[in-house]
Parts: C-alpha cells; sequence; structure tokens
C-alpha cells in the first residue's frame, strides 16, 4: 500500500523480534491481536448490557422515581467529566496516529495527557461520590438520606454505583495499561512496524469513553 | 485408495526420518515445569483433560451419593441438608468445572490448530492464562465446599441466595473466574478459525468439529460476559444488599432468573455444539463417506448457537413472567429443533450406503444419535407451555437435560476421547473392553434417566431428599441404573490408564480419518504439529482423496513450506 | 505495516468537536420536557456519538469487515437481551392473576396467593 516505509519493509524482511513463530507475518499478527481485542470489547459490550437492562427494567416500572433521584446527581460534574473523557479519546488516537507515523515523541506525549484525563475524571468522580456519602446517599439496604425517603429510591442509586464503580474501575485499568505504554514508548519499543498493543489500548480506551457517553444522559439527565 | 493412504503414511515416515532429534510433542521436553507453563495447545488441552477428569469424578461420585440416599424412602444416610449439599456440588461442579470446559477446553485445545494447519492457537499465553483461570475456578469450588457448603443448586436464584451461608460467595467467585477461562477460550478458537488458517484451508474446507466449535466460541463470548455481570450483582446484593434483586428492598427476584438464564441458557448450547462437531467427525471416518449435507450441519450450528440465545424464558413459564413473553419464548422453542433435526437426519443420511465399522467410538455416535433424539424431544415437550406446568420442577426435566447433557454431550466426549486417544497418547486401548464399557454406559444411562421421565410425568419433584411410598420402585430402578453406568465409567477409566503404559503402539492413522492431524502429523503430533506448512487442496471427508494433496506425499515438494503468495494471503 | 489506514488530525479533530457540540445538545434538550420523546432523543444523540467514535476513532470505518461484524453482533445480542426481558417486566402480570404488586406486597397484604 503507498503508506508503506522503507524502513518498515526492512523490517519484515529480517522477521522482525515482535513476530512469533506461530504467524507467518506481522500483518497476521496485528490482524490476529485486532480480532481479538474486537471481540474482547464486545464482552465488556454485554458485561455492561446487564446494567443497562436493570436501569432499563426499573426506569420503565418507576420513571417518576428516577426522575426525582436523579436530581441529587450534579449534570455539571457529568458533562466535565464527559468532555475530559472525550477530549481523552482525541489523544488516544492522536497517540496512534504518532506510533504510525514514527513519531516517538508525540506519541509519549498524548499517552500521558490521556492518563492525566482520566486522573482528572476519576477526582470529579471522587469529589462527587464522597459528597453523596457524606450525605448518607449508599446503594440499596443502607441508603440513609432522609429527604429521599421514598421506596425504590435507593435501588437508583445502586444502579448509579454499580454502573459507576465498574465503568470507574475500567478507567482505572485503562489508566494503568496506558502508563506502561508511556513508559514503553520512551524505551522506543513502538514505530511504524509494531505498534499493536497501542491499537488495542486505545480500542479499549475508546469503549470505556463510549459506556460513559449512554452513562451521562441515562443518569444525570433525566 | 489405500495406495493413497499408504503413500501419505510413507511420506510421513520419511518426515520422521528427517527430523529424528527433536521428538513429539510428549517426548521433547519432561520436566513438570514444560508441562505446566507449556504453551503448547496440545499440552494445555491434556492440561485440562486431567483437570475436567478430575471434576467428573467427583461429581460423578457426588451424583451416585445422591442417587444412593434414594434407594429408599426416608433419610437413609444423608440428612436434607446434606443432601442438597450434595445435589448443588454435583450440579455446579459438573457445569462449571466439567461440562463446559470438558470438550473445548481438552479436545478443542489439541485439535483446533491441527486441524486448521496451524503451529499454534492464535494467543498461546492467553490460553495458558484461561487454563490457570479455570483451574483457579476449581479450587475456589473446593474452597467453598471447605467453608461450608452451598445448597442453593447450580441456579443460585435469589432471593435465597443473598441469605443463605456465605459459601456463596467463594462459589460466586468462582463461577465468575471461570467464567472469564471460558470467555477467553472463545476469544482465541474464533480468531485461531479466522486466521490461521493454512494455505487453502477455505471456510467449505473446515471440519464439522472446527465449525461446532467456533459456534461455541461465539456463545462463550457473546453470554458468559453477563454470567460474569450476574455474579457480580449477586455479590455485591449479598455485601452491599444494592437490591436490584431482593424484594424486600423493592427489587426484583425474576429479574435474577432473566440475567441468569441469558447466560445458562446459551451454555446449554456450549454444553452440546463441541458434541455436534465430534459425532460428525465419527459418522464420516467410520462410515467411510463424505459427510451428508455439509453446509447444512456447518450453518446449523451456527443457527443452533444463535438461536440459543432467544429461548432463555423457557425457564421460567411458572415464574411468574409475562405470559406474552412466555408464548414468545415457546414458540423460539419449538424452532430450535429445526436445526438440531437438521443435524440428525444428515448424519443418518451420512452412514447410508456407508461401509459403517463399529468401533467403540462409532458405538459411542450412535448411542448419541439415541439418546440426544430423546433428550431433544422431551425438551420440546417441556417447552409446550401448558405441559410445562405440570412437567416443570419435576423427574421429567431431570431426566430430559440428563439426556441432553450425559447422553449428548459425555457420550460424544467419550467418543471423541476414544477416535483421538490413539493421536493424544499414541497408543490403542483394548477393543472389547471399550465395547463392552459402551455398552454398560448406554443401557445404564437409559435405566437411570428414562425412570425419572415416567417418575417426573408421575409427580415426583426435582431436588427432594424423600418421596412417596409409591415412587419406590422407579427411584430403585434409577439408582441401580446409575451403579451400571457408573461401572461402565470406572471401567473405561480402567482400561484407559492401563492403554497409557501397557497399550499396543498406535499407528498415525489407526481408523483412516482424512483430517490433517490423520494425514499430516506423525503418530504424536510434533511440538509445532506439522513438519512444514500444509498446503490444503481438499475437503475434509474425502476418504478417496487421502494422500492428494502435495504436502500428503513425498514426490512433491519436499522440506518446502507453501509459496508465500499463498502463505501470506489475508485470511477474513 | 501495510494497508494500515491513518487518519488525519483534521478529521479526528472535526470529530471531537462534533462530540463536544452534541453533548452540549443531549444536556440541552434535557431541560426541555418533550415527553414521552425524551428518552429515545437522548438515546438518540448518545447513539450517534458512539457511532463517531466507532467510525472514526476506533477506525472501524477503515477496518478490515469482520472486525465490525463481530462488533455488529455484539450491539445485536445487546438488544436481544434488552428487548425480551423487557418483554416480560414491561407486561408483567398480562394474566392479571400475578401482577407486579401481588409479587412486590407479599409480605403483610397476603395479597400473594
Amino acid at each position: 500500500m503507498a503508506n508503506t516505509s522503507a524502513a518498515e519493509q526492512a523490517a519484515q524482511e529480517r522477521s522482525p523480534a515482535h513476530l512469533k513463530h506461530y504467524f507467518v507475518s506481522s500483518d497476521q499478527q496485528f490482524d490476529a491481536a485486532k480480532l481479538g481485542m474486537w471481540l474482547f470489547l464486545i464482552t465488556e459490550v454485554l458485561l455492561f448490557s446487564g446494567m443497562f437492562v436493570a436501569y432499563a427494567v426499573y426506569r420503565v416500572w418507576y420513571p417518576e422515581v428516577f426522575a426525582v433521584a436523579s436530581t441529587e446527581l450534579n449534570p455539571w460534574m457529568g458533562g466535565l467529566n464527559t468532555v475530559v473523557l472525550l477530549a481523552s479519546s482525541l489523544t488516544v488516537a492522536l497517540a496512534i496516529r504518532a506510533a504510525q507515523t514514527d513519531k516517538r515523541r508525540a506519541l509519549v506525549v498524548n499517552l500521558f495527557i490521556t492518563v492525566l484525563l482520566a486522573g482528572v475524571f476519576m477526582v470529579v468522580k471522587y469529589f462527587e461520590y464522597t459528597h453523596k456519602f457524606h450525605l448518607g446517599i449508599f446503594p440499596g439496604g443502607n441508603f440513609a438520606y432522609a429527604e429521599m425517603n421514598q421506596p425504590i429510591v435507593p435501588i437508583f442509586f445502586s444502579i448509579y454505583y454499580v454502573m459507576t464503580g465498574i465503568h470507574g474501575v475500567h478507567v482505572l485499568v485503562g489508566m494503568g495499561v496506558l502508563s506502561w505504554l508511556g513508559v514503553r514508548a520512551i524505551r522506543g519499543d513502538f514505530h511504524s512496524g509494531y505498534y499493536t498493543p497501542v491499537e488495542l489500548s486505545g480500542l479499549y480506551w475508546h469503549l470505556v469513553d463510549i459506556i460513559w457517553i449512554f452513562l451521562f444522559p441515562l443518569l444525570y439527565l433525566i | 485408495m489405500t495406495q493413497d493412504m499408504d503413500r501419505s503414511e510413507a511420506a510421513q515416515a520419511r518426515d520422521a526420518e528427517e527430523h529424528p532429534a527433536h521428538g513429539d510433542y510428549i517426548t521433547h521436553a519432561k520436566s513438570i515445569g514444560s508441562w505446566m507453563f507449556s504453551l503448547d495447545h496440545k499440552r494445555i488441552g491434556i492440561l485440562y483433560a486431567v483437570t475436567a477428569a478430575i471434576a467428573f469424578l467427583a461429581a460423578g461420585v457426588f451424583a451416585l451419593l445422591v442417587r444412593a440416599e434414594l434407594l429408599l424412602p426416608g433419610e437413609t444416610f444423608l440428612s436434607a441438608q446434606s443432601y442438597n449439599q450434595l445435589f448443588s456440588l454435583h450440579g455446579i461442579v459438573m457445569v462449571f468445572g466439567f461440562i463446559i470446559p470438558a470438550i473445548p477446553g481438552f479436545l478443542g485445545n489439541f485439535l483446533l490448530p491441527l486441524h486448521l494447519g496451524a503451529k499454534d492457537v492464535a494467543f498461546p499465553r492467553l490460553n495458558l492464562f484461561s487454563y490457570y483461570l479455570y483451574l483457579l475456578g476449581v479450587i475456589l469450588i473446593v474452597v467453598a465446599m471447605v467453608v461450608g457448603s452451598v445448597d442453593t443448586g447450580w441456579t443460585f436464584y435469589t432471593p435465597y441466595s443473598a441469605r443463605t451461608g456465605p459459601a456463596v460467595l467463594f462459589l460466586a467467585m468462582a463461577v465468575f473466574v471461570a467464567g472469564f477461562a471460558s470467555i477467553f477460550t472463545g476469544i482465541n478458537f474464533i480468531v485461531t478459525v479466522h486466521k490461521m488458517r493454512a494455505p487453502g484451508m477455505t471456510w467449505n474446507r473446515l471440519p464439522l468439529f472446527v465449525w461446532s466449535i467456533y459456534s461455541t466460541s461465539i456463545v462463550q463470548v457473546l453470554a458468559t460476559p453477563v454470567l460474569g455481570i450476574t455474579v457480580l450483582l449477586l455479590f455485591l446484593e449479598r455485601l452491599l444488599r444494592i437490591g436490584i434483586f431482593d424484594p424486600a428492598l423493592g427489587g426484583d427476584p425474576i429479574l435474577f432468573q432473566h440475567f441468569f438464564w441469558f447466560y445458562s441458557h446459551p451454555a446449554v448450547y456450549i454444553m452440546i455444539l463441541p458434541g455436534f462437531g465430534i459425532v460428525s467427525e465419527l459418522i464420516a471416518t467410520f462410515s467411510r463417506q463424505r459427510i451428508y449435507g455439509y453446509t447444512a450441519i456447518a450453518l446449523s450450528s451456527v443457527a443452533i448457537a444463535m438461536l440459543g440465545f432467544l429461548v432463555w424464558g423457557h425457564h421460567m413459564f411458572v415464574s411468574g413472567q409475562s405470559a406474552i413473553s412466555s408464548i414468545i419464548f415457546s414458540l423460539i422453542t419449538y424452532l430450535i429443533g429445526i436445526p438440531s433435526g437438521i443435524k440428525v437426519f444428515n448424519w443418518i443420511a451420512t452412514m447410508y450406503k456407508g461401509s459403517i465399522s463399529f468401533k467403540t467410538p462409532m458405538l459411542y455416535a450412535l448411542s448419541f444419535l439415541v439418546l440426544f433424539t430423546i433428550g431433544g424431544v422431551t425438551g420440546i415437550m417441556v417447552g409446550v407451555l401448558a405441559v410445562d406446568i405440570h412437567l416443570h420442577d419435576t423427574y421429567y426435566v431431570v431426566g430430559h437435560f440428563h439426556y441432553v447433557m450425559m447422553g449428548g454431550t459425555v457420550i460424544a466426549l467419550l467418543g471423541g476421547l476414544h477416535y483421538w486417544w490413539p493421536k493424544v497418547t499414541g497408543r490403542l486401548y483394548n477393543e472389547v473392553c471399550g465395547q463392552i464399557a459402551a455398552f454398560l454406559i448406554f443401557v445404564g444411562l437409559n435405566l437411570t434417566f428414562f425412570t425419572q421421565l415416567v417418575l417426573g410425568s408421575r409427580g415426583m419433584p426435582r431436588r427432594y431428599h424423600d418421596y412417596l411410598p409409591e415412587f419406590t420402585s422407579l427411584h430403585q430402578l434409577s439408582t441401580i441404573g446409575s451403579w451400571v453406568m457408573g461401572l461402565g465409567l470406572f471401567l473405561v477409566l480402567g482400561y484407559l490408564l492401563v492403554s497409557l503404559f501397557r497399550g499396543k503402539k498406535a499407528t498415525a492413522n489407526p481408523w483412516g480419518g482424512a483430517t490433517l492431524e490423520w494425514t499430516h502429523t506423525g503418530v504424536r503430533p510434533d511440538p509445532h504439529n506439522f513438519h512444514r506448512t500444509p498446503f490444503v487442496t481438499r475437503g475434509p471427508y474425502e476418504f478417496d482423496r487421502i494422500g492428494a494433496s502435495r504436502s500428503e506425499t513425498v514426490e512433491d515438494h519436499r522440506g518446502a513450506d507453501p509459496p508465500d503468495v499463498a502463505l501470506n494471503q489475508d485470511r477474513t | 505495516m501495510k494497508g494500515h489506514h491513518i487518519i488525519p488530525p483534521k478529521t479526528l479533530l472535526k470529530v471531537f468537536a462534533a462530540l463536544v457540540a452534541l453533548t452540549a445538545l443531549t444536556a440541552l434538550t434535557a431541560q426541555v420536557d418533550i415527553g414521552a420523546f425524551n428518552i429515545p432523543l437522548a438515546l438518540a444523540i448518545a447513539g450517534t456519538k458512539a457511532l463517531l467514535v466507532v467510525l472514526f476513532f476506533m477506525a472501524l470505518k477503515y477496518d478490515k469487515p469482520v472486525n465490525a461484524l463481530f462488533f455488529g453482533l455484539g450491539i445485536l445480542f445487546v438488544v436481544v437481551f434488552l428487548a425480551f426481558t423487557l418483554f416480560d417486566t414491561a407486561f408483567r402480570g398480562d394474566l392479571g392473576n400475578v401482577g407486579k404488586e401481588a409479587i412486590l406486597n407479599t409480605e403483610g397484604t397476603g395479597q400473594g396467593e
């Protein structure tokens, strides 16, 4: 194809270090890894689908309760976090581009900006959670917020905590993986002939973003 | 044809002479570490086989104890509480420790790359990781047994599971972990089928076993994550009282059943689909016929995998779910009989005018046809709304799913185990013992479970520790059947162990199979499977063309891989 | 490696701008009460945003079709899960004798037979 660089062709000819013996070519290895990642992503989608189903069931049953309970959530915080995650998706996409075009510096910078943005997301989340704990808004049976003592409100917050909690765990995992990639990128592990881990982690990170794209209107904007 | 076969074996002998140094996949390295940390799909397959066999033995003993308690009405040697724990353990260990991982983990791992002409699966390290997750799951089940056993049955229905003893936490964790093992295996296999096929191995040249493992993997990938979130929510229900499934907190316990069966009904197809694949291989090889309706069998596996997701509500007809959803689920349940029927008819048509040899594996395949048909037809019966009101939670259901799980999956696994035994171990087993055991298992199975169909239709509820005196004789027949079956299974264990050490040395292709593992590898495969990448020029059941492929013959292309153009082609 | 589409940064920035704009739009429309259309509208906007991320950031538009096929399959089964569960919960008690209230109020009211 048009984008083939001379360096990369040379790399292919001397059977590059990253090529596993059971693959015929770098392309086969890359395609396999990428298909594997997409399959992993659909397992993530289905994992979250369980919570979306629970949300839908209870929202169909108790629309008014959901409307009342969600007023406790601050849409400005949620909106801020949405933009932060979208920006981090952009920087990951730019990081992949940098890897594809052999720009190591841009790769490292973009990876660490992504980690930083993810950190901002988690800090905002931390303030949201602690504020609610302070009010006594705990999930389910431990709910102790006197101003909202009608039934089913605790279930809304159970769903809120489980959804955002598991999403938050995914953000933390993503931060770990992306930091590790940043270190490897500084070491010079990635180049246009081999950037599979960057590409795969990028896909994962975008999925985390997509989940939040749905969580924001469903939880904060009722 | 025999000439071709001879040529093929001559080619293999020549290959073996060319590569005398490194030994086959068992002899090339012998330390324990070389087994425990092996990335070789064949060795990982054997790790799965051993672990699953132990789980099967344990769960089988639990079943024998449960049946023994039911020999007489009233309490004989187990209290009601221990009885509940024993049948729960039987179900949980059988389902999560044995029947889900057994065929994909053992035969799938061992055969998939061989069937495709690949050196290994796409992600060998992930493969080993899956095995250890599975092992961890099994260990957690054992921990749960020590901590204090679980009496929820294998279904963990809320709200009971949220309130009974703390061992449920360990079992939920075990299921969660084993579920991830299943997911990673599924991802690995799908990618392997898509990306690792040898040159010339087109989609319509895949052995039907590959098609069935592929369909299974799709189900594993799509369904298992929902099991993950289900047990996670159950976990949180117990730890944080989130209340989504707890009616005391305004939650809905029936929602748990939806979550559970969204996984666990497709899981039934995770259990049976690989069995279909094995039976296709057995019937083709032992009838020496091209399989009849290759495309129909291949695509019906995919159809079953997809339809299997749309019927979970038939477990919940009497749960209080809406009538409209019961009707929809019942209708789709009838539909799933169609692809299963297509398979059975095609297998029978394959045998028509074939030269059938009644070797042990074929006996299992024939048993499968009978037993699976009974299992399938009784399944349609409990899928009928009105009939199910009567039969729900009776021994009829127990009989039905044991005909499918035991008569289908376990029988197919036994057939596959005997069929591929020479390839896995390089030894032959005692054919006479094999046939006697197959006969004992067939008789014992029918005696055990057909009586249960009768018991159920007369109103004997399942999971009861005690029963009315009029059910005594049928229960005793069923228990005697379980002994006959147990005798047959222990016989299998015995002569296979003997064969391992004393068995006659096998040849590379003792059955005259036409798939790559028979025609292109030695008695036992190499560590990297093939001396050179196979170049596939025929389908998997063209018995008359064994030896026709270039890399099967001595003359052509000695020592060279297929051309780069073929190797580098884009794989979809 | 050959055949990997490299997306120009301009496209990525445009997609990002569109995503932020859609976020603002969904926040604004949420303030207006349009009754039954609130959820479909919010989901439509979220779906559009997700589609933009999938097609451009995740480059599925330029990727091998098999990846899109599997992703589509995953989404399809989420829809199946959701739809078939709602077939029950949204119509729970359509036989009249096992209504949702009957199930919820088993304690104390004696309706739950």
